[in-house]
């Protein structure tokens, strides 16, 4: 019962979060020197992270699994306090300035599921696709390119492109689209981009295909990160006026 | 137009303290913004020359209405156009970027993403700035909750960057969703810009407890300072990233 107490103490301690903080700091910062160097670090940004993890050599990769596990702590920490607060303040007399710091911390364990669930399971995939390339998505639906476009200003500069796109299902066609940069078009979870277009021999877009699960949870966690700091922000402003 | 611009630094500089010069620098650098606006067809925010400057500017708006209720308004406002001088100075060493931007960089979420950040960083500037004014008059700084303690003004520095900072980081990840298909990537820079959040959270929970408000966390927030010139000058220049000059 004691050390349970004890457990219990240390994870609804704010020392405890500090102390984390100041440890994952460290970590990072390592990391952050060691990442440009290190050529295994390349293969990072086209696989999910854990699978990285596992194919990577601990020698490498131990200053990730280090911030893993602090940062698992640190949401063990981040709930009980929350938790602890909620229950603290129930009757507080200005509940809103009370639980504002709460809504920020939900934020920011959602951003955190965020990105566990994209270590799990994202996927990327990139190919140069010609007018007419039919493409297999991971999930068995085809997307055929029907043609690549560039817009250019009086002198030829190419100011931007884009892709006419349809959607294919055991061969009927079922729905059109386009896409451009910062437009994507999005198809049972997977999202086709278009990088760049070449027209030398003949026209080519550089796409790419991706699925990341943890997107959504980010921009919920973002959107209840700003809405807390935002009232927190306004609720101090006014008891200061 | 170089003269024009290098101006502000000369009047903050050399103003003789002046209040009208010091407003009147400030409006000649928001007035070079809105050229280099109105001749670029977009916000001024790309290259290290347009976002030195903006960083610049930015610094004497927030510096502005922050030290305005300081009974000693000058020593602590003082060193913050020192600051701002500092980068508008330094922006002229590069050249600006004038071409046409790569369509990528063609939408309102890569223009509040660095605005914002350029916001946040030009209040964590401030911020160090009162941590040194409160670090070299300890014993002249007034009582623990005033408009007049550097350190007070340094946590409400910190917190409305740390806001700013959040939401630039939000819209960073929602451009980069809709650029290239995930909103984080692992390069330096990004790597850099959570180490700057942390640091910052860890500043923000770390002045809750007493043990570190007052000289440590004012020392807190200038090394976070540091980490900001690094991240965004350090990894832009140095390091190979999504951000790369």
């Amino acid at each position: 019962m004691g050390a349970f107490r004890k457990a219990l103490n240390l994870l609804l301690s704010l020392r405890t979060a500090i102390w984390l903080l100041l440890a994952l700091l460290c970590v990072l910062f390592y990391g952050a020197f060691v990442m440009p160097v290190n050529e295994e670090f390349k293969s990072l940004q086209v696989v999910p992270l854990f699978q990285w993890l596992k194919e990577s050599p601990l020698s490498v990769s131990w200053w990730i699994w280090t911030a893993i596990g602090i940062l698992s702590v640190l949401t063990a920490n981040t709930l009980f306090c929350s938790i602890e607060s909620v229950t603290k303040k129930r009757g507080a007399k200005n509940l809103l300035l009370a639980l504002s710091p709460q809504v920020i911390h939900i934020g920011f364990l959602f951003v955190l599921l965020a990105h566990l669930l994209s270590s799990l399971g994202s996927f990327r995939g990139t190919a140069y696709v010609a007018e007419g390339t039919l493409l297999t998505l991971p999930d068995g639906s085809a997307v055929a390119f029907e043609a690549i476009n560039t817009q250019n200003d009086p002198s030829g500069l190419v100011l931007g492109w884009s892709a006419d796109i349809r959607y294919r299902t055991e061969g009927a066609r079922i729905e059109r689209d386009s896409i451009r940069p910062n437009s994507p078009s999005f198809h049972n979870g997977f999202g086709i981009y278009i990088k760049t277009v070449e027209f030398r021999p003949f026209p080519v877009a550089l796409i790419e295909v991706s699925r990341d699960p943890g997107a959504a949870w980010a921009l919920i966690g973002g959107i209840l990160f700003i809405a807390g700091m935002t009232t927190l922000l306004a609720l101090k402003v006014r008891k200061e006026n | 137009m170089t003269i024009v611009a290098i101006l502000p630094a000369v009047l903050y500089l050399f103003g003789n303290r002046r209040m009208p010069i010091i407003y009147a620098g400030f409006v000649i650098q928001a007035g070079y913004l809105l050229f280099r606006g109105v001749q670029l067809g977009r916000l001024p925010v790309v290259g290290p020359h347009d976002t030195l400057y903006f960083l610049s500017a930015a610094t004497v708006l927030f510096a502005l209405p922050m030290t305005l209720r300081m009974k000693d308004r000058f020593n602590n406002l003082y060193p913050m156009l020192g600051l701002s001088s500092v980068f508008a100075i330094i922006s002229f060493f590069f050249s600006p970027h004038d071409s046409p931007l790569p369509p990528v960089l063609k939408t309102f979420w890569f223009e509040a993403h660095v605005t914002l950040s350029f916001f946040s960083y030009a209040l964590f500037g401030i911020a160090a700035v009162f941590g040194i004014t409160f670090l070299l008059n300890r014993d002249a700084a007034g009582p623990g909750v005033s408009d007049d303690n550097p350190e007070v003004l340094q946590y409400k520095a910190v917190l409305v960057g740390y806001c700013f900072f959040s939401a630039a980081m939000i819209f960073g990840g929602i451009w980069a969703y809709l650029a290239w298909g995930t909103y984080w990537l692992w390069t330096p820079k990004e790597l850099w810009t959570v180490i700057l959040w942390l640091f910052y959270s860890l500043y923000l929970h770390a002045r809750l407890r007493q043990w570190w408000s007052g000289k440590p966390s004012a020392i807190l927030g200038i090394l976070g300072f540091v980490i900001v010139l690094f991240t965004y000058l350090g990894v832009s220049l140095l390091m190979k990233s999504s951000h790369t000059f």
